[in-house]
């Protein structure tokens, strides 16, 4: 960026004004996206606790690799807590799709209002949540209790399985609808025409919407489950906000688990070399899991060729 | 002819159960937040079990407001909020209108490194590194850094939205300007930017969105410096500090702060709301 041979006057004038106004955003994405980038991959051969540092080569993998399964089992949870949740979402979210893209009274009315749970903080929704179904008052045991489902309250979050579930409630609740309108969006796109030669011919909903439906909207569902399912990997926030990896660790997910190393959060000690190692690791799974799911899904993607 | 009416009307009964149970579901968190916080202290504590509060009390958001700080997390919300939507909105058409109209060496390089960010996928684990980066600028200890960080930092999908619907915009507009002596910037200046008034809408109302509603990052930021922290990290911060079992009130008064603005512009601007989210993302 310092020598920039645009800035001579024998260039256009309009060119040099077109980089100085990109300038500014130039140099802020690359010290806020690649820099960070390349800090990460030097750090991950140091040990560091953020005020001196000291080469320690492939250490901090090693230690990944054989001595800390923490790690793997936060990396285990993220996965567990990604695909059950996107197992009820995906389907759903489809589902309202369908039923929202039929043009009946209040359609409006309901996207208006399904929608609603996608426009608030995913740590808000990690807050209600936990209050809702906190074991002593919560309203979530209350309603379970009078209508005699259980006979004693439930201490949701001193369990890792019944915490991961309500871990996977929330998450559902927060973010089937953007998916719902991605889908909707999709459904609006397919012409009207194949379904009514479809009518003609007198061919079931069911087979319509197999033969039909999903082919048309193969290359959007392709797309939209492979956002879902890298942005579930990643979640944080909502972790933090409700169980922040408790019962002893248990729900920890692979992002809070590696940013409690970089900040020494929640009682780590800072370990930024021993975080970055993670934090390098987790980028190459998670490319590794974009690239089989586009490779398993790639009919889906081309199912309109 | 009458099987076909029956089924018909089973399938839209169907239909119209299946959602209107997924809207109970949807807006019952919403309403617990918002109905609990006219609870009072007591009622909170003992009657967790009832929707509705039986006396309708003020004292959990004048506690908030007064007590808790939240007047000044609020102010700093709207801050980082403000600040944040703002700059995006230069920041953004700025950096659309260079790449859709500008010419100048390697802008396609350029592009290409731009466009190719998004396929490394580190999420919030690049925190440390660019609180590192802020701290050696001096920006690492309020707001201004978050906001810096987020103007400056170009965010992908933005600048997909912002170019195409700048694409979308007659040339001959830039040509005509151009034989009447305007300069590169001055196009942007005076013919385009006045025409981008629906892309503006779509871009302040998701970076809305995105900035009153983040948590980690101002997290990191105000960390340090508990009295520039926005509603969502004090919020988080009432739950944390170990007094969470008594202070429902609080937490339930600042959710309704945070949330009711949010509700309120999206109930307003739901259309460009449901239109932008999915602008850029599928046909980015």
């Amino acid at each position: 960026m310092r020598t920039n041979p645009l800035t001579k006057p024998k260039y256009d004038p309009n060119s040099v004004q077109a980089v100085v106004m990109l300038a500014p955003m130039l140099i802020g994405f690359f010290l806020f996206t690649y820099v960070p980038i390349f800090y990460i991959l030097r750090y991950s051969f140091y040990q560091s606790n953020g005020f001196t540092e000291t080469w320690i080569g492939l250490e901090n993998f090693v230690r990944i690799f054989t001595r800390d399964l923490p790690y793997w089992k936060s990396l285990g949870n993220a996965f567990i807590l990604s695909f059950g949740k996107l197992a009820v979402e995906i389907p759903l979210a489809l589902l309202l799709a369908v039923f929202l893209n039929k043009a009946l009274k209040g359609t409006g009315f309901f996207r208006v209002m399904l929608f609603l749970p996608a426009i608030i903080s995913t740590a808000i929704t990690g807050l209600i949540f936990s209050l809702m179904f906190a074991s002593f008052n919560g309203i979530i045991n209350e309603m379970l209790l009078n209508i005699g489902w259980i006979a004693r309250p439930i201490s949701w979050f001193s369990r890792k399985w019944s915490a991961m579930l309500v871990l996977g409630i929330a998450s559902v609740w927060n973010n089937y609808g953007i998916n719902m309108i991605f889908f909707l969006m999709a459904l609006q796109s397919v012409p009207k025409e194949l379904y009514e030669s479809a009518d003609i011919d007198g061919i079931s909903s069911a087979r319509k919407f197999f033969h039909i439906t999903l082919p048309m909207i193969g290359p959007t569902f392709q797309v939209v489950v492979l956002m879902a399912i890298v942005g579930s990997l990643k979640m944080a926030d909502l972790i933090l906000a409700s169980t922040n990896g408790q019962p002893a660790g248990q729900t920890e997910v692979v992002m809070t688990y590696v940013f409690k190393y970089f900040f020494g959060y929640d009682g780590r000690t800072v370990s930024v070399g021993f975080a970055s190692a993670m934090a390098l690791i987790t980028g190459i799974i998670l490319a590794l899991v974009s690239l089989v799911y586009l490779k398993t899904s790639h009919k889906l993607g081309h199912s309109m060729d | 002819m009458k099987k076909h009416i029956l089924q018909r009307t089973l399938s839209k009964l169907l239909i119209y159960s299946v959602l209107t149970l997924v809207f109970i579901v949807a807006i019952f968190p919403v309403l617990y937040t918002l109905l609990g916080s006219f609870k009072g202290n007591m009622e909170l504590l003992t009657e967790g079990n009832r929707l509705f509060p039986r006396k309708f009390v003020l004292d959990n958001y004048k506690q908030a407001w007064q007590i808790a700080n939240f007047s000044q997390y609020t102010l700093n919300s709207l801050f980082m909020s403000g600040s944040i939507v703002l700059g995006t909105i230069i920041s953004c058409t700025i950096a659309g209108y260079v790449f859709e109209r500008g010419h100048f060496k390697g802008k396609n390089l350029i592009f290409t490194l731009v466009v190719s960010s998004m396929f490394v996928s580190l999420g919030s684990l690049t925190l440390y590194p660019v609180f590192v980066i802020a701290k050696f600028f001096g920006i690492n200890k309020s707001l201004w850094g978050v906001i810096i960080i987020r103007v400056f930092g170009l965010n992908v999908t933005n600048l997909f939205i912002a170019r195409a619907y700048i694409r979308t915009i007659s040339y001959e507009i830039d040509e005509s300007a151009m034989l009447d002596g305007c300069s590169f910037f001055q196009i942007y200046h005076t013919m385009i930017l006045p025409l981008l008034k629906p892309l503006v809408a779509t871009i302040a109302i998701l970076e809305f969105r995105h900035s009153w509603n983040d948590y980690l990052m101002p997290l990191v930021f105000t960390l340090s410096n508990p009295k520039r922290m926005p509603l969502i990290v004090g919020i988080m911060e009432l739950k944390s500090s170990g007094e969470a079992a008594t202070s429902w009130n609080l937490m339930l008064a600042g959710s309704s702060i945070a949330l009711i603005p949010m509700i309120v512009v999206y109930l307003i601007f739901n259309r460009n709301f449901i239109e932008g989210l999915t602008a850029g993302s599928v046909k980015g």
